[in-house]
């Protein structure tokens, strides 16, 4: 993952790409506990009671404004702890917002500080049907000791779903999770019954402000003695603010004398931070100003990348000295640095105020940087607010990431970051996305029609666009494989073979879920056509891709694999996959889409199999998540709409009812966004609807089901000996049974596949 | 609605022109009193979480008659 490009001119800078949580090069920072200046002022009596809190409490809270030190205060205390009991720390980011990040990363930052350690093998008898906070839960119920994590700027997380797992976690991990959260704002935990149960512990603003003695030491600490009337009067007018008070040390030591710019700064009225922060800032080289102003619109600052803003060259000495000189920036990892967050915002508006229209330009400059530094979900962010939207979509898809939108994973962040694109933004890329996003949905008409748009603009625009070409041959797969046209799917996954080959082969490699997704859709349309030889063999390819990608990835091809064994009759290697299928999902928790249900439709018919009905029947109850009824369910994939319904008939069948059997073809009828079934499907269902009407003693219908030319195969002789066999046994009867007909028959069901 | 924000200290002019473009804003006695129209409860309260941002104290907020 940390392999280095070289920007051109510039120093080495991490290569990131298109990154779901685990791809990004910076995430190592989020999971360290943050580096304390020399100038900190240590405090013992907060340290021993968030040492005592922990000890004592399963919540801690570290509330207070932005500036009062709450980060400091935090990391400095987790510092003193050595490696075993050190606290793991998680620096809480806007996309954590999102589930599937959060829990992830939440995992990931236990597991760095050692806490996870049998992971693997708890995680074998996970329910899928669990919540990652019940799993991680039970996980950490099972440590010997408690383990402490810190979540840092908590504020961020405004999801009160994630905010509930969290609460939940505490509740159910027995103790052994002490949750240490650091705030702006309070948490919406239930905080009422946490303080009746005496299971928090908070240190809030008042705390946090410093006292007369602290602020007169923080001074010393920064080479400036004040009276100590004067520290006292300097407490009193920034209320012990800790960034009020680091301000006026830096604007003091700036100043001539520092009594005297104490009493001016006692004197006057503004608003603190505001007003020391321009001073500070006025009081710095002009380098060293323009550096701040136009680096305030980053996230995080890479020497190479503030150069690229400035137009200078010395960016690496100049980070360096303020990070010393404890203004404004800290290192966070490697070559990257970081503003404080309130001074980030402070600096925001300065350079607004100073240099109006600048800003746009330098998020534009710094999104190009970041594009060729690697780092594209930076990049889309600053493309995104210099309102380059096009710009965006270009890269986006340039980067292939329109695979983001099938994983089961989840939406990637790039391609959430481009969520909120405005209707207006016209070009190929754009549409592109568009497509994709629909296609994800299952909504074929749409995703047809914005496929026909980009072609037509990419026409007009006559690039050669490698990158954008390919992604539109996947796009057209994917819904070939909707609508169930093999020849269509055939011809776009050769497409996609001819055009990658023009890519340079790390982009390729770099994107296994493309390549899992695209042979998993192809063997999906190769088994609607009933091509159950290269179906399979499709299907072992997409599995030999998917190492390295989520498991949840693994699902599907393996769930594929499972129905063509057990259609060609080979019933324990299709258990054996569907199995497995069902433990990736069990793996970490998948969402409530349709193609889980493959699985548990084989493992039905398999149960069915061996004649048990209770199993099957437990098994096909999977199939119909909460809340998707059999159209919605079977409403995507074809192939799928067409084993759901036959699966369900055979197991009305079972249960002695061939009108509810008959009833459930019909789904099978207009199956997914198919127009019609395929002559494979219409096969698999004509055998189904010839025991159906057997049973129900229609025998003429049950031969003429049988008589299409698409049906064969050996199933289908012996089908049609028995349909035959029955007729001549009761005698044919005239014209089919109505399905209204509720005369039950007298015969026993006769058990086939 | 209309609303009035008033924060502790005197706010400097490019943070109210630029932090807070679409208020109205005036000085007495060490408060700062902004006022403006907001658009929804969306718009509060990203408002009062620029407040926060900024290192800014609020000591009142009410609801003006329109």
């Amino acid at each position: 993952m940390s392999t280095v490009a070289t920007e051109p001119g510039g120093p080495a800078v991490p290569k990131g790409r298109s990154s779901r949580f685990g791809a990004d090069p910076l995430l190592g920072a989020r999971l360290r506990v943050p580096p304390v200046p020399t100038t900190f002022v240590r405090r013992p009596r907060l340290a021993e009671r968030l040492t005592h809190g922990v000890r004592e409490h399963v919540l801690v809270l570290v509330n207070g404004p932005a500036g009062a030190g709450k980060t400091l205060l935090t990391s400095d205390w987790a510092r003193a702890f050595a490696a075993p009991d050190r606290p793991a720390w998680l620096t809480v980011e806007v996309e954590d917002n999102a589930p599937e990040f959060f829990w992830a990363v939440l995992r990931q930052a236990l597991g760095q500080a050692g806490a996870l350690a049998q992971e693997t093998a708890t995680a074998r008898r996970a329910d899928p049907a669990e919540q990652p906070a019940e799993r991680l839960a039970a996980e950490l119920a099972a440590c010997r000791r408690p383990v402490v994590i810190v979540l840092d700027e908590f504020e961020r997380m405004t999801n009160p779903e994630i905010v509930e797992g969290l609460h939940l976690l505490l509740r159910r991990a027995d103790g052994k999770l002490r949750l240490v959260l650091v705030s702006r704002n309070e948490p919406l935990l239930p905080l009422h019954r946490y303080r009746a149960a005496g299971e928090i512990a908070e240190i809030r603003a008042a705390d946090l402000a410093f006292s007369t003695e602290e602020a007169s030491e923080l001074l010393r600490l920064h080479d400036l003695s004040l009276s100590p009337e004067g520290v006292g009067a300097l407490t009193e007018r920034t209320q012990g603010w800790a960034a009020g008070l680091r301000l006026f040390a830096l604007a003091a030591a700036g100043a001539p004398d520092c009594e005297r710019y104490l009493k001016e700064f006692e004197a006057g009225h503004s608003t603190i931070a505001d007003f020391l922060l321009a001073e500070v800032l006025d009081a710095q080289p002009s380098e060293a100003r323009d550096l701040l102003l136009r680096t305030s619109v980053l996230e995080r600052i890479h020497p190479a990348l503030a150069n690229a803003l400035t137009g200078g060259g010395d960016a690496e000495r100049i980070l360096d000295d303020l990070a010393r000189a404890n203004a404004f920036v800290t290192p966070v990892n490697g070559s990257w640095y970081r503003q404080h967050p309130l001074f980030a915002q402070i600096l925001r508006v300065q350079l607004r105020a100073r240099c109006p229209g600048l800003q746009q330009k330098l998020h534009l400059t710094a999104a190009r940087w970041l594009h060729q530094a690697g780092l594209l979900d930076d990049a889309l962010r600053h493309a995104i607010a210099a309102g380059e939207w096009r710009t965006a979509a270009e890269w986006f898809v340039g980067d292939l990431a329109v695979e983001q939108y099938f994983s089961r994973a989840g939406i990637g962040v790039s391609a959430a970051l481009l969520e909120g694109m405005p209707t207006g933004v016209r070009g190929p890329s754009a549409e592109l996305i568009r497509a994709a996003r629909a296609l994800a949905a299952a909504d074929l008409p749409a995703g047809t029609a914005h496929l026909e748009r980009a072609a037509t603009t990419c026409a007009a625009t006559a690039g050669d666009d490698a990158p954008l070409a390919l992604s539109a041959a996947f796009l057209r797969l994917v819904a070939a494989r909707l609508n169930g046209s093999t020849v269509a799917a055939e011809d776009a996954a050769e497409a996609v073979e001819r055009l990658r080959r023009r890519l340079p082969a790390d982009r390729w490699n770099d994107h296994p879920l493309l390549a899992v997704r695209l042979l998993t859709d192809l063997a999906a349309a190769r088994l609607w056509a009933g091509n159950l030889a290269s179906a399979r063999a499709t299907l072992l390819a997409a599995l030999a891709r998917a190492d390295g990608t989520d498991p949840r990835d693994r699902y599907e091809p393996l769930a594929l694999l499972a129905l063509v064994e057990l259609l060609t009759g080979a019933t324990g290697r299709a258990e054996t996959r569907a199995r497995q299928a069902v433990t990736e999902v069990a793996h970490t928790r998948g969402d409530s889409g349709d193609r889980p249900a493959v699985a548990y439709l084989v493992l039905a018919q398999v149960a069915m199999e061996r004649g048990d009905l209770a199993a099957a029947r437990r098994s096909a109850q999977h199939t119909a998540g909460p809340g998707a009824g059999a159209g919605a369910e079977s409403g995507r994939d074809p192939v799928q709409a067409v084993i759901t319904a036959v699966v369900r008939s055979r197991l009305a069948l079972r249960h002695g009812d061939p009108w509810q059997a008959l009833s459930a073809l019909d789904a099978a009828e207009h199956p997914g966004a198919a127009e019609d079934p395929s002559p494979w499907a219409r096969g698999l269902t004509a055998l189904a609807a010839s025991e159906a009407l057997v049973m129900a003693g229609d025998t003429r219908a049950a031969v003429e089901v049988l008589s299409h030319p698409e049906a064969g195969g050996a199933d289908h002789a012996v089908a049609m000996a028995r349909a035959h066999l029955a007729a001549g046994a009761r005698g044919p009867r005239s014209g089919p049974c109505p399905t209204s007909c509720r005369v039950r028959p007298r015969s026993p069901p006769v058990p086939c596949w | 609605m209309r609303y009035e924000i008033r924060v502790a200290g005197t706010m400097s002019e490019a943070m109210l022109e630029e932090g807070f473009p679409e208020l109205e804003s005036f000085v007495i006695a060490d408060q700062t009193v902004l006022a403006g129209r907001i658009v929804d409860e969306a718009h509060l309260y990203g408002l009062l979480t620029r407040f926060q941002h900024l290192g800014l104290r609020i000591t009142e907020l009410r609801q003006l008659p329109d």
